[in-house]
């Protein structure tokens, strides 16, 4: 069976999921909520907290998979149909995070513009992580967490001597407009909490599993708030202008040395971490339409979901900001109903079949 | 799958990453490509169109490079102009190494965001290059020639350098930081304001002796050379016309960089630019002069590209000099010119709120009915500047704590005071603590006509007394007042 590790689910959270959020997410956070931002992303991971805890609440009562406990409350089809629909929702989830990453690599890591083909390499590595399953995605967190690590940590330590933390005063300046518009606004970056509930079965519940799970999400939480409080920190009044801002926070201590942008190497190294997590919610849309058309071998709906991405992402090469406001703007429901709402309601998914309770009964 | 194919497939796919991160494919041929060092914009002859003037690094075989200029008059945008200069050159434009962004004075006539913001916008360029006003034209600041083999863009930079900014002499400014600053509830900001002094002779030009003086920065001349320099100084407290000029300009307050090894580097090259009969020219022959105090070419001789002209050469034969001097400061209110700090003003603000925090500084008290003028050495200790709302009125706190020793004394003392170099008297100390808050006050006077706040008064309210912010907000700078808590206090 498809195994993964608690360990590396403590490690998806703490070091990988903190690096989706360093590229455009602090800039659009900073156009609608200022300097309030660090209280709207709160409101998200508290929220994205919340829902993992429920998840791990659901865990440790059950050893059934996601699709186990909805075949047994809606059968079969009920639980083919559901999974069809989580497809759709992971490939539209993950569709933005890779126009992010796309733009954000060729517009730092490459002199000119470059054709849209130059990131067709990643499908073939993304193709190859979804014939394998969640095992590569537990260790690929395993990697990454002593790449992010230290990346991460001398990033913020060349950025935070630059940041002047009172530009996040006054607290509450922009009102609950703010504070609420940017959390409900910045939703599809925090899908993360939904992962658990499809590793339902697919890891061991060990003691104290969820204090750890909670801890690294903790340990990851704080992570994104530093990076965005060093961000505005920064960048102030100006912080809706920078769009790329893993690369851009450290470059004030490194640009004007003789080393030159030394801190670009750390770039590098969180691009690898991000590409990797970038392949994630393929891999889950792969796992669903597996599990939508029976158990399939992986190697068709795997091709045939990054081909399909590797067409969106050249027909959207040049609609990134109206793709990215339709995301945020008009189908932030979307993505509260799937990443919280059912994860939460999937508490009162019946955990044995209805025979067997039957059964039972009688 | 089976291992072959994974093999194969693993392989394929680290290739291709390669190949996507390292770009092999999108590079572009180095011949076509114009580095630029610096970009220069001017006001145009006709109303809201402007003349850029790049100034393009061309790397020889020696490897010490030559430079051009090109200027692009009569464009609508700066976009605009850079692509003029591509169509015209041939060149491709990459701004990636551009680090120094020179306006002319008429263009701060007008909101100078209408020409910064074309940077801004750009990924391909930086925004941490430097910004400075520049006196007259920036096309004929960046034909200035260098004398040590530099562009004069580089020469400018060392002159703007973080580095010059920790001597106190100039207020270095980055384009990122102006664009808070004009985007911030303030809408204020300062630049340097640099300016090409030509009166200046170079060695070969056998330069009299107010040149002399004009280059050496404080403390680079020992003994009797530099108190006779100090001589002059007279009626400021801080010297107004003391001559001694630090990395950008003849400040009353010479500042230094902190090292003393550093700064007995700088006074060894810096003194060796005078006249040929010096003692430290014979012992360091080779030494270059500093960048920053250094007699410049005013030599505009054709360049080597179409259009282009000589973007920082010196040739053997120049003799005239020109030196880059920044120690005045203009400050912006809604990206418009609104006032200019002098030098002693330029560095009383630095040393109160900038990274200055080491500083020469010339105090003069009567002492047995005689006028003495005293060199400190003042060493920064802590600066901190406070708003906050009193009685409804906001008052401005400046908090300094600085060391000081006696560097030099204009009349002659007997052994033991020359000995106890590091003991201030009392009464020095108290005079340099007031003409301190007396340069701030005139800043803030400035500040205060000019509706500019570069002290960040609005700022600082917003952020920790916003009700009183919004009662205030109008005319705050008016209302402002002032209080001073500097304590100097003796070394030892």
């Amino acid at each position: 069976m498809d195994k993964i590790k608690l360990r590396q689910i403590c490690f998806l959270f703490a070091v990988m999921m903190p690096v989706t959020k360093t590229i455009v997410y602090p800039a659009t956070l900073a156009y609608r909520s200022r300097n309030d931002l660090l209280w709207s992303a709160l409101c998200n991971l508290l929220l994205e907290g919340i829902v993992i805890a429920l998840v791990m609440f659901l865990a440790k009562r059950t050893k059934c998979t996601f699709f186990d406990l909805l075949r047994n409350t809606f059968g079969k089809i009920g639980a083919k149909i559901i999974y069809g629909l989580f497809a759709l929702f992971f490939f539209l989830s993950a569709l933005l995070p890779l126009m992010e990453q796309k733009n954000f690599v060729t517009l730092e890591l490459y002199e000119n513009v470059p054709p849209v083909i130059s990131f067709a390499p990643f499908f073939a590595l993304c193709f190859y992580a979804c014939t394998k399953g969640f095992k590569t995605i537990g260790r690929v967190a395993d990697i990454a967490m002593p790449i992010f690590a230290f990346c991460f940590a001398a990033i913020l330590l060349l950025a935070v001597p630059h940041a002047d933390f009172a530009a996040l005063l006054p607290v509450g300046d922009t009102g609950a407009k703010g504070i609420f518009g940017g959390a409900l606004h910045g939703m599809n970056w925090y899908t993360d909490c939904l992962y658990p509930l499809f590793f339902l079965g697919h890891f061991e519940y060990e003691k104290k599993a969820m204090l750890k799970t909670l801890g690294a999400y903790a340990a990851g939480a704080f992570a994104v708030l530093l990076f965005l409080a060093t961000f505005y920190g920064i960048y102030s009044d100006i912080a809706i202008l920078q769009y790329n801002t893993l690369a851009e926070i450290s470059k004030y201590t490194t640009a004007g040395t003789s080393l030159g942008r030394v801190d670009l190497l750390f770039v590098f190294a969180l691009t690898l971490v991000l590409i990797f997590y970038s392949c994630v919610p393929v891999q889950m849309c792969v796992h669903c339409v597996r599990k939508a058309f029976g158990g399939c071998s992986p190697i068709i709906p795997a091709a045939a979901v990054n081909a399909l991405l590797l067409v969106f992402s050249i027909f959207f090469n040049y609609s990134f900001v109206e793709l990215q406001t339709l995301f945020t703007q008009k189908l932030w429901f979307v993505f509260a109903i799937f990443a919280y709402v059912v994860p939460i309601l999937s508490l009162l998914l019946r955990r044995e079949p209805k025979n067997k309770r039957e059964e039972n009964h009688e | 799958m089976n291992k072959f194919w994974t093999r194969l497939f693993i392989i394929a796919a680290a290739v291709l990453l390669l190949l996507f991160f390292s770009n092999d494919f999108g590079l572009i041929d180095i011949q076509k490509t114009a580095v630029v060092a610096a970009i220069g914009i001017d006001a145009a002859e006709q109303e809201g169109f402007c003349d850029v003037t790049a100034q393009i690094a061309v790397p020889d075989q020696s490897g010490s490079g030559k430079a051009s200029n090109v200027t692009v008059k009569g464009a609508s945008t700066v976009n605009d102009a850079i692509t003029e200069l591509n169509r015209k050159t041939g060149w491709y434009p990459t701004l990636v190494h551009c680090k120094l962004l020179l306006l002319g004075e008429k263009v701060a006539d007008n909101d100078v965001l209408g020409v910064l913001d074309f940077f801004l916008r750009s990924n391909f360029i930086d925004d941490s290059c430097l910004v400075a006003v520049c006196e007259e034209r920036a096309e004929d600041t960046l034909r200035a020639s260098s004398p040590v083999g530099e562009l004069t863009a580089v020469s400018i930079s060392k002159v703007l350098s973080s580095t010059a900014q920790k001597t106190g002499a100039v207020s270095v400014m980055i384009l990122r930081d102006f664009a808070k600053g004009y985007y911030s509830d303030a809408a204020s900001g300062y630049l340097p304001f640099l300016s090409v002094k030509r009166e200046a002779q170079s060695e070969n030009g056998g330069s009299g002796g107010q040149g002399q003086q004009a280059f050496a920065p404080a403390g680079a001349l020992p003994g009797a050379a530099e108190k006779n320099m100090r001589g002059t100084a007279g009626g400021e407290v801080y010297g107004k016309d003391a001559t001694c000029i630090c990395a950008a300009g003849k400040n009353g307050i010479c500042a230094m960089v902190k090292k003393d090894i550093c700064a007995a580097a700088e006074r060894a090259r810096a003194f060796s630019i005078k006249g040929p009969g010096s003692i430290w020219q014979k012992l360091f022959p080779r030494r270059n002069p500093l960048p920053v105090a250094v007699p410049c070419a005013s030599g505009s001789g054709q360049g080597e590209s179409s259009g282009g002209q000589n973007g920082g050469q010196k040739s053997g034969s120049d003799t005239n000099a020109d030196v880059f001097d920044a120690s005045k400061t203009m400050l912006f209110y809604r990206g418009k010119r609104a006032a200019v700090l002098e030098t002693e003003e330029t560095l009383a603000f630095n040393l109160a709120d900038t990274s200055t925090d080491l500083a020469y500084g010339n105090v003069e008290v009567m002492e047995n009915g005689a006028p003495v003028v005293y060199c400190l050495k003042i060493k920064i200790s802590g600066k901190k500047i406070k708003t906050d709302v009193r009685g409804g009125t906001p008052v401005l706190t400046f908090r300094i704590r600085a060391h000081a020793q006696v560097s030099d004394v204009n009349s002659s003392q007997n052994i033991v005071d020359v000995a106890q170099t590091a003991r201030v008297p009392a009464h020095v100390l108290r005079a340099a603590e007031e003409k301190f808050a007396a340069m701030l006050g005139k800043v803030l006077d400035k500040c205060v006509q000019s509706n500019s706040d570069i002290f960040g008064i609005a700022q600082s309210l917003h952020r920790f007394h916003p009700k009183e912010y919004k009662r205030l907000k109008d005319g705050l700078l008016e209302k402002v007042r002032p209080a001073y808590d500097i304590q100097f206090e003796t070394l030892h």
